[in-house]
C-alpha cells in the first residue's frame, strides 16, 4: 500500500486542527497509521483513492470530515493557449496524451516532495508501474508552445534528467536504470514517444525519464504536467489527480489543446463523475433509517454533491463505479464509529465438514500415539524434496518465479518436510516422533491434482520397521473399519527390504518402512529413523 | 531431604558399617562405584550426618630422581676395563649434567681422573658416598624428618635445592560412619524390606511379610514429552466451533484454482497489481484449458469491461481468457465461499472455510508465504453492514478478543469495506486482524444472486502471536520441538 507522509505543525495549518484530534479521525477516511514521529505520521491510503496521496488531499478530505469544508470542491480552468500536436505513429505505442498548466505555484520543498510521491504512487498504482500511465511534471518557463508528441527513431538524442551530455534513446533504454525497469513496453520497437517545443528542447521520453532542460526547482511557479497512457481514461483520471492536487496547492488551472489528426479535447476536463443516487440502497446496505437530508449532509462532509437524481464526486475520485459506492460515502461521512452493530442470530446449527473431521479425528489419535504435530510448509525445495532421496524430479509441480528457491515447489510428500523439521532439531532429546496432516500434489491430466496425507516419523537409536508399523496399525483400527495388510514394497523414501505399502483391499495408500541411509546421511542426522506415509483422502473415499 | 536411602548411600553405608571408618579410595572400590558418585552420596550422607568426613594432612619428603654424582660412581664401579672420560660422557644426557656429576664426585674424592694417553676415570675412595646413600634410603622407606641423623640431616638442604629430594603434603579423605549411620544401615538393610513389587511377590503372597523399602520421592523423575496437537491446529479447532456456535456450515476445498476464480470472480481486474507473479504463486506451465468464455465467466466478464447489467461503470478494458485460466494457489479464501456461493441455490445461508492461503513473499517476522484465513459469508434477504459488524463483534469475543472497533477501507470486491481492529493487550496497541464488506454488485450480480452477501476474511496467525507473546509469525511453522513440546496448554486463553 502507498504511504502519505503527514507534517506537523504544517498539516494543523491547513485543516485547522490540533495534531490529536487529527491522529484520531485519520483511520475514519480509511487512513491506516503505519508509523509515528515526533512531528509527523505515516499513514496508508488505498490505490483506488489516489487523491489522498498527498497532505493536500488528505488535508481536503479531512476538512470535509470534521465539518469546515464541505461539498463538492469546484475546480475552474482557463485556457492556456498552448497546443499539444500528437503524431499519428504512436498509435501502436503510446497513443495518448493528456496536459495541464498549473500557474502562481509557490512551492517549498515539502510541497515538492509531497507532489513527486503522488506521482511515484500514481505510476505504480494507476499508471501499473508506468506500463499504462506515466506523468511529467515540468517548468512551463522553460517551454516554447506548440508543443509534439511525435515518434522518433532510437538514434534520437537529448539530454536526459540529471545528466550533462546528451544520450540517445537506445542506449538509455539499455543503459540506465530506468530504461530497464520501464522500458519493457518498448523493446522491439522502431518508434519511440518524445515530447519537445517548437525549439527542440525535450520535455520527456516517456514512460522512460524527462529531459533535463525542463527541471523543476523550487523557484518553478509555472508547472506543466504531461500524462502519457495507454489507455485513455487512465489517463485522464491520472491527470484529474494531478491537476486538483496542485490547485489545492495554490495552483491555477490552465488546459492544453490535445491535436490529434481525428479531432482535438481539451485536458484536464474536470467534470464531477455522477453516480445515481439511490437512497433506498444507501439506507438497506447501512442498516440506518436515514432521512434524505442526513444522507445528503454526510455526502457533503465527503466532499459530494448531489445534482437532479444524482450523486456527484470530485473527478478525483476514480473509484466511483457503481451507485452501491457512495454507500461508503454516506458512512464515512455520518461516521463510521457511530454506526451501531446488531447481531443476527442464527435459525438453524451450523455443521462441520466431515472430511476435515476426519483429518481433525486423525490428529487427535497421533497425538495420543505420543506424537507430536508439526506443521510445514507445502512449498519446499528441491534438495529436500528430490535429491536428497535420490529420485528424479521430473514430475515436478512448479510455482512460477518464487521469491525464495525454500518455497518453489509444490511437495507430493510429507516425509521429506518432516525429514528437513528432524534435522533442525538435532539438539532436542530424542527419541522424537512427529507426524503432519498436510496437503501434498502431483501432476494428473488435468494439471494437478491435490490430497491430503499424514506423514510420521520416528527418529532414536532403537527406531525400526516394527516401531513404525505399530503406530500406524494402531491408527487404521482407531479410524477405518477397514483393515490395511502391507505386502513388501519398494519407495523412494525407504530401504530395500525394511518397507511395505500400505493397502485397503486393491487400492495402494502408503509406504511404511525404515528410512534409506542415503537419505538418512544427506539430510545430516545422526540417528536411524522410521515412519509411513498414508494418503487420507483415499481413505476417507474407500470409508464413505 | 528425605529420610530414604538413595541406592548409592546405601551401598556406601553397607561398605562402612563393618569397617567404622574407611579412606575415600578404599570406599569407590569396595563399593564398585566410580568417584563421582561416592563424592556425591558422601555429601547427602553428611548432610543427614550419617556420616563424617575427615581430611588428614601428611607432609614427608619424597626423593625424585638418584643424584648424577651416585650415578657417575655406580658407572664408573660397574666399569671392568678402562673407562675413558669420553665413553663416561657419552652415558649421561647432557654434556652439563656430566660435568657437574664429574665435578661433584671428583671434589669429594669418590673418583680420580688419570691416564697416560687418554683421561680415564677410576674410582678414589669407595666408602665415600655412604652417607648420601643411607639417607636416600631412609627417605624412600618414609622415614620423617625429624628421626634423620645428624649427618643425613646435614645434606638435605642442597639435595632439597636441587630438586632431588622434594617436601610433599599427602591429603587423605577418611570417612567414619555415624551411630546415627549405622542405625539407617540396619534400617534400611535386612529381610523385611522388597525394592519393588513383582508379580511373584504378589502371586505368592510373599509381599505380607516384607515392607517396600523406601526411596527418594523428591528427586526428580526422566524427562518426558507428551504426544500434542500443534497449536494452530488446536486454534483452528476453536475457530470452528466459533462458527458453528453460530450457525455455520463448514466448506472444504484445494488450493490449487483458476485465476477466474481467485480474481475475476471477485472484480479484481486483470492487470491489478495484486495478480502480479509477485505476489501470487502461478503454477508453472499449468492452466485450466477447460474454462471457456460462455455462462457465469461471459457474465463475468462483461462486467469487467463495461459492468454488463450490474449497474457498474465496469474497469473499462478487454477482459483475456487466457488469464482468466492460469492455476494459482489461492491468495485468499474468498474463492471457496464465492464458488460455493455460485453452485448453491440457497438465498439465505451462512457457509466458512478455515485454510491455507498461499502468498509469493519472502518470509519475514511479520510476512508468511503460506498462512490462514478463517473467511466466511452471511447470505440473506435484509443483512447490512450493522449486521457485518455485529457478527464481527460476536465471532473476535468468542475468540478471545473483547476490545474490537472497525474502520473503513478498500477492497475491490466488497462495498462499503470494513477493515476489523483488536486491541491487543499483550503488545499494548490496536492490531489489524482483517478485512471484511459486502460483496459489490458487480461480484454477486453475474453469479445470480440478488441478496446480500457480507463477507469477510481475517487471518489467524496475528491473532496466534498475541495468544503465545511471540512476535515472529516464523516461529508458529517452525517446527521447534523445544517449543512444541513445552509451550503452556490453553496459553492466553
Amino acid at each position: 500500500m502507498p504511504v502519505v507522509r503527514i507534517e506537523f505543525p504544517r498539516f494543523s495549518k491547513m485543516v485547522g486542527e490540533d495534531r490529536r484530534k487529527i491522529v484520531d479521525r485519520l483511520p475514519y477516511i480509511g487512513l491506516d497509521i503505519e508509523g509515528v514521529g515526533k512531528d509527523f505520521v505515516r499513514v496508508e491510503y488505498s490505490p483506488n483513492r489516489p487523491d489522498l496521496g498527498t497532505d493536500f488531499g488528505v488535508a481536503r478530505a479531512m476538512r470535509g470530515l470534521l465539518g469546515k469544508d464541505v461539498g463538492l470542491p469546484v475546480f475552474r480552468t482557463k485556457p492556456s493557449g498552448v497546443r499539444m500536436n500528437v503524431d499519428r505513429r504512436l498509435s501502436s505505442v503510446r497513443p495518448y496524451i493528456a496536459c495541464c498548466v498549473a500557474s502562481g505555484l509557490e512551492l517549498d520543498d515539502e510541497d515538492i516532495r509531497q507532489v513527486i510521491s503522488l506521482q511515484e504512487d500514481l505510476h505504480n498504482g494507476l499508471g501499473r508501474r508506468r506500463k499504462r500511465v506515466a506523468i511529467g511534471l515540468h517548468d512551463m518557463d522553460a517551454i516554447s508552445p506548440p508543443l509534439y508528441y511525435r515518434g522518433v527513431p532510437a538514434s534520437f538524442e537529448f539530454v536526459p534528467l540529471g545528466a550533462k551530455e546528451p544520450s540517445s534513446i537506445a542506449s538509455i533504454l539499455a543503459g540506465t536504470r530506468e530504461g530497464r525497469a520501464y522500458g519493457s513496453t518498448l523493446v522491439g520497437r522502431k518508434t519511440f514517444p518524445v515530447i519537445y517545443d517548437s525549439k527542440g528542447t525535450v520535455l520527456s521520453f516517456p514512460p522512460i525519464v524527462n529531459g533535463n532542460a525542463t527541471k523543476v526547482t523550487t523557484k518553478t511557479k509555472h508547472l506543466f504536467v504531461d500524462v502519457t497512457s495507454t489507455d485513455l481514461a487512465a489517463g485522464d483520471d491520472a491527470l484529474a489527480v494531478m491537476a486538483t492536487t496542485l490547485a489545492e496547492a495554490g495552483g491555477n488551472l490552465k488546459t492544453v489543446l490535445v491535436k490529434y489528426e481525428s479531432g482535438a479535447r481539451a485536458t484536464p476536463d474536470l467534470t464531477p463523475i455522477g453516480v445515481p443516487l439511490d437512497l433506498d440502497l444507501v439506507r438497506s446496505v447501512l442498516g440506518l433509517d436515514l432521512s434524505r437530508k442526513e444522507i445528503l449532509r454526510a455526502l457533503a462532509k465527503s466532499r459530494m454533491g448531489v445534482r437532479g437524481g444524482k450523486a456527484l464526486g470530485p473527478r478525483y475520485r476514480v473509484d466511483l463505479l457503481h451507485r452501491v459506492d457512495i454507500t461508503e460515502e454516506v458512512a464515512l461521512g455520518y461516521g463510521v464509529d457511530r454506526i451501531a452493530p446488531v447481531y443476527p442470530p442464527s435459525g438453524q446449527p451450523g455443521t462441520f465438514n466431515p472430511f476435515e473431521e476426519f483429518l481433525d479425528a486423525v490428529s487427535t489419535v497421533m497425538a495420543g500415539e505420543g506424537m507430536v504435530e508439526l506443521m510445514t510448509y507445502e512449498l519446499v525445495d528441491e534438495k529436500s524434496l528430490y535429491s536428497a532421496f535420490q529420485r528424479p524430479s521430473s514430475d515436478k509441480v512448479a510455482v512460477q518465479d518464487p521469491k525464495s528457491l525454500d518455497h518453489s515447489l509444490l511437495r507430493d510428500s510429507i516425509i521429506p518436510s518432516l525429514m528437513a523439521a528432524l534435522t533442525g532439531n538435532a539438539k532436542s532429546d530424542y527419541p522424537q516422533r512427529v507426524y503432519e496432516v498436510g496437503r501434498t500434489y502431483s501432476r494428473s491430466e488435468s494439471g494437478v491434482a491435490e490430497s491430503w496425507h499424514l506423514g510420521c516419523l520416528v527418529a532414536h537409536s532403537q527406531s525400526s520397521f516394527t516401531e513404525a508399523k505399530m503406530y500406524l496399525e494402531a491408527l487404521c483400527r482407531l479410524v477405518s473399519e477397514r483393515e490395511i495388510v502391507t505386502p513388501a514394497g519398494d519407495h523412494w523414501a525407504f530401504a530395500q527390504g525394511r518397507c511395505a505399502g500400505i493397502r485397503v483391499g486393491e487400492k495402494e495408500l502408503g509406504f511404511v518402512g525404515e528410512l534409506k541411509p542415503e537419505a538418512v546421511e544427506a539430510f545430516g542426522m545422526g540417528v536411524p529413523v522410521s515412519g509411513f506415509e498414508l494418503d487420507l483422502s483415499a481413505l476417507y473415499e474407500l470409508l464413505k | 531431604m528425605s529420610s530414604a536411602l538413595h541406592p548409592l548411600e546405601r551401598k556406601i553405608l553397607s561398605v562402612l558399617a563393618p569397617l567404622s571408618s574407611a579412606p575415600f579410595e578404599v570406599i569407590v572400590s569396595a563399593a564398585s562405584l566410580n568417584e563421582d558418585q561416592v563424592r556425591r552420596a558422601l555429601q547427602w550422607l553428611s548432610s543427614k550426618e550419617l556420616v563424617t568426613i575427615g581430611n588428614t594432612v601428611e607432609r614427608k619428603l619424597e626423593v625424585e630422581k638418584e643424584p648424577p654424582e651416585l650415578e657417575l660412581v655406580r658407572k664408573v664401579s660397574e666399569s671392568t676395563g678402562l673407562l675413558t672420560l669420553e665413553d663416561l660422557k657419552g652415558a649421561f644426557a647432557s654434556p652439563e649434567e656430566f660435568s657437574a656429576a664429574l665435578g661433584r664426585a671428583r671434589g669429594s674424592g669418590w673418583v680420580r681422573v688419570g691416564g697416560e694417553t687418554v683421561p680415564a676415570v677410576w674410582i678414589g675412595d669407595p666408602e665415600g658416598p655412604k652417607t648420601l646413600r643411607s639417607l636416600l634410603a631412609s627417605l624412600k622407606e618414609g622415614r620423617p624428618e625429624g628421626e634423620l641423623s645428624p649427618d643425613q640431616a646435614s645434606l638435605l638442604p642442597d639435595l632439597l635445592r636441587r630438586g632431588i629430594v622434594r617436601r610433599v603434603e599427602n591429603r587423605t579423605t577418611r570417612v567414619a560412619i555415624t551411630d546415627e549411620g549405622r542405625r539407617a544401615s540396619a534400617a534400611d538393610a535386612g529381610g523385611e524390606f522388597i525394592d519393588r513389587l513383582t508379580t511373584e511377590a504378589l502371586t505368592t503372597g510373599s509381599w505380607k511379610k516384607k515392607k517396600l523399602r523406601p526411596i527418594d520421592v523428591e528427586a526428580k523423575a526422566p524427562r518426558f514429552y507428551p504426544g500434542r496437537r500443534h497449536p494452530v491446529r488446536d486454534f483452528i479447532r476453536e475457530v470452528r466451533e466459533a462458527y458453528i456456535s453460530m450457525g455455520f456450515t463448514e466448506l472444504e476445498g484445494g488450493s490449487v484454482y483458476p485465476a477466474f476464480w481467485n480474481f475475476d470472480a471477485l472484480f479484481i481486474p486483470q492487470d491489478h497489481p495484486g495478480r502480479e507473479m509477485q505476489d501470487t504463486f502461478y503454477l508453472a506451465g499449468l492452466s485450466d484449458k477447460g474454462l471457456e468464455r460462455k455462462g457465469l465467466v461471459a457474465n463475468v466478464a462483461a462486467t469487467h469491461e463495461d459492468g454488463w447489467k450490474t449497474g457498474s461503470r465496469g474497469w473499462g478494458y478487454s477482459w483475456r481468457i487466457d488469464e482468466a485460466r492460469r492455476l494459482v494457489l489461492r491468495t485468499h479464501n474468498t474463492v471457496l465461499t464465492v464458488k460455493a456461493l455460485s453452485e448453491s441455490k440457497e438465498r439465505e445461508t451462512r457457509v466458512f472455510a478455515v485454510s491455507k492461503v498461499y502468498r509469493n513473499e519472502n518470509l519475514d517476522y511479520k510476512h508468511l508465504a503460506e498462512f490462514h484465513h478463517m473467511d466466511g459469508i452471511m447470505v440473506g434477504k435484509g443483512l447490512n453492514v450493522r449486521h457485518l459488524m455485529g457478527f464481527l463483534t460476536e465471532f473476535y469475543k468468542k475468540l478471545g478478543m473483547t476490545d474490537v472497533k472497525l474502520w473503513p477501507t478498500y477492497f475491490p470486491y466488497t462495498e462499503p469495506s470494513l477493515q476489523v481492529m483488536g486491541y491487543s493487550r499483550a503488545f499494548k496497541s490496536w492490531i489489524e486482524l482483517g478485512g471484511s464488506g459486502v460483496f459489490r454488485p458487480e461480484v454477486t450480480v453475474p453469479l445470480g444472486v440478488r441478496v446480500p452477501v457480507l463477507a469477510w476474511g481475517p487471518g489467524i496467525e496475528r491473532l496466534m502471536l498475541m495468544r503465545y507473546g511471540l512476535d515472529d509469525m516464523r516461529a508458529l511453522y517452525g517446527s521447534d520441538l523445544s517449543w512444541l513440546r513445552n509451550r503452556r496448554e490453553l496459553a492466553g486463553s
